[in-house]
């Protein structure tokens, strides 16, 4: 390990521990939402469907950067709050994917066989009761690959919150930087850090998906 | 809610933000070009009979696309800064880079859902194997890629933002200079989300209505005959 990275180690893995703080805050409150959203389309609840949508294709077309500048500058002054960084980042992190993960949960459930739902109803059960029994864990286990890749890209997107100031590991590992400068070794290091983590998690989500597949 | 929407200083700046505008369009479309090149090489690569080769370009695709894009663009601007390469080249080199290796894993999965005889057959008529692919293979492998092909094309266009971060004037880079300059702050965000939701919508359904893109692939309509 190079020295600087030893000298700098403990601020870096503060900074470690913001990015697993701000991706993990964005994992669950993005799924959350991401669930919501697919329900409600999936379901075409009246008046709530149209503003799924519109969220969901507004979301998706918009640079998380300018998402979290939204979050950060635009949406405080709008509406006359105070936020600091980190809760602007997490709230524009949880935002962002849950418009990603809600389409994948969204495709999950539109490939549940629609046999399934008229089985449960025949057997007596009530509508929520299928959705909730039947057809949605059943979704869920389908979505596991690309709802992953969502989670991998939500890590390595908090990143980006270092822009807007957060000392996550991109943001601290500037700052060690702009003390010791050799960029070559920090910058590498942070490299190889994502590099290991999301290969990690990718690895996660392929055996999770091996061991709950359902395969037609 | 006490906040006055003012839209005057946002219109008073459309040269800046139409100055942005053509630095993003720019800055994708150079990207994307050269990422397409890049990962049908790869992809190619990785579908190939090869097994060294097979590893190489997933070694590749791992590393690309499992650091952060605003790295990349660090490794080029900072890491690398001796090189003297302009933000914009750095830029082109992260974004190209990064992409390519998602463009890689979809062309890889199109290549392989071709069904082995379509080349055999192709390879036993006479074809050479650059017309193999380039004939048989490439043209039934791109209608089933298409869509993956024009999302990725939209998540780069959005990925083109990280440029500002290390001072390429495009549109984001401008819209944080006009913020500075009249404190209208969500008059201006809201502008360049909106010019961005455009540009995707305009390109993703650009992409999608060249010809051949909404066919059915050909190997199904053989293959239902």
């Amino acid at each position: 390990m190079p020295e600087v990275i030893q000298q700098n180690l403990p601020f870096l893995l503060a900074g470690l521990a913001m990015t697993a703080r701000l991706a993990a805050i964005g994992i669950v409150g993005g799924t959350l939402l991401g669930l919501v959203l697919a329900i409600v389309r999936h379901a075409r609840i009246p008046l709530l469907n149209p503003l799924a949508v519109a969220y969901i294709e507004i979301v998706r077309g918009t640079p998380l950067l300018v998402v979290l500048f939204i979050c950060f500058f635009a949406l405080p002054s709008f509406f006359g709050y105070r936020t600091n960084a980190v809760d602007a980042a997490a709230l524009g992190f949880v935002l962002f994917i849950a418009a990603y993960l809600a389409e994948d949960f969204r495709s999950g459930l539109r490939s549940v066989r629609p046999g399934l739902t008229q089985a449960g109803l025949a057997t007596g059960l009530t509508p929520v009761q299928v959705f909730f029994l039947i057809v949605l864990p059943q979704a869920v286990r389908r979505a596991i690959p690309p709802v992953f890749s969502q989670y991998v890209r939500l890590f390595k997107f908090t990143s980006v919150a270092s822009v807007i100031g957060v000392r996550e590991l991109t943001g601290s590992a500037l700052l060690v930087n702009a003390r010791e400068f050799q960029p070559v070794a920090i910058i590498a290091t942070v490299a190889l850090t994502y590099l290991v983590i999301c290969s990690a998690m990718s690895l996660v989500g392929r055996w999770l998906y091996a061991r709950l597949a359902i395969r037609s | 809610m006490s906040y006055q929407l003012d839209w005057t200083q946002i219109w008073q700046n459309r040269g800046l933000i139409i100055e942005g505008l053509g630095t993003t369009i720019a800055l994708s479309a150079v990207a994307l070009v050269l990422a397409l090149v890049v990962g049908m090489l790869i992809g190619t690569i990785g579908a190939s009979r090869s097994r060294t080769g097979r590893i190489a370009a997933g070694l590749y695709v791992e590393c690309m696309r499992n650091v952060p894009l605003l790295v990349h663009m660090y490794v080029w601007y900072m890491a690398l800064a001796f090189l003297r390469l302009p933000p914009f080249t750095c830029a082109v080199l992260g974004l190209t880079l990064y992409s390519s290796a998602y463009v890689a894993e979809v062309v890889r999965a199109g290549l392989g859902s071709v069904p082995r005889g379509q080349a055999q057959a192709a390879a036993a008529s006479g074809l050479r194997p650059a017309q193999v692919l380039f004939l048989v293979v490439y043209p039934q492998a791109l209608r089933i890629i298409a869509p993956s092909l024009a999302s990725l094309s939209s998540q780069l266009i959005k990925d083109s933002s990280l440029a500002s971060v290390i001072a390429v004037a495009d549109l984001t880079y401008q819209a944080g200079a006009i913020e500075g300059q009249t404190f209208r702050t969500f008059e201006v965000y809201i502008t360049i989300a909106v010019l961005y939701l455009a540009l995707v919508f305009i390109v993703s359904r650009g992409l999608m209505s060249l010809p051949g893109m909404r066919e059915a692939p050909a190997v199904g309509r053989i293959a239902d005959a």
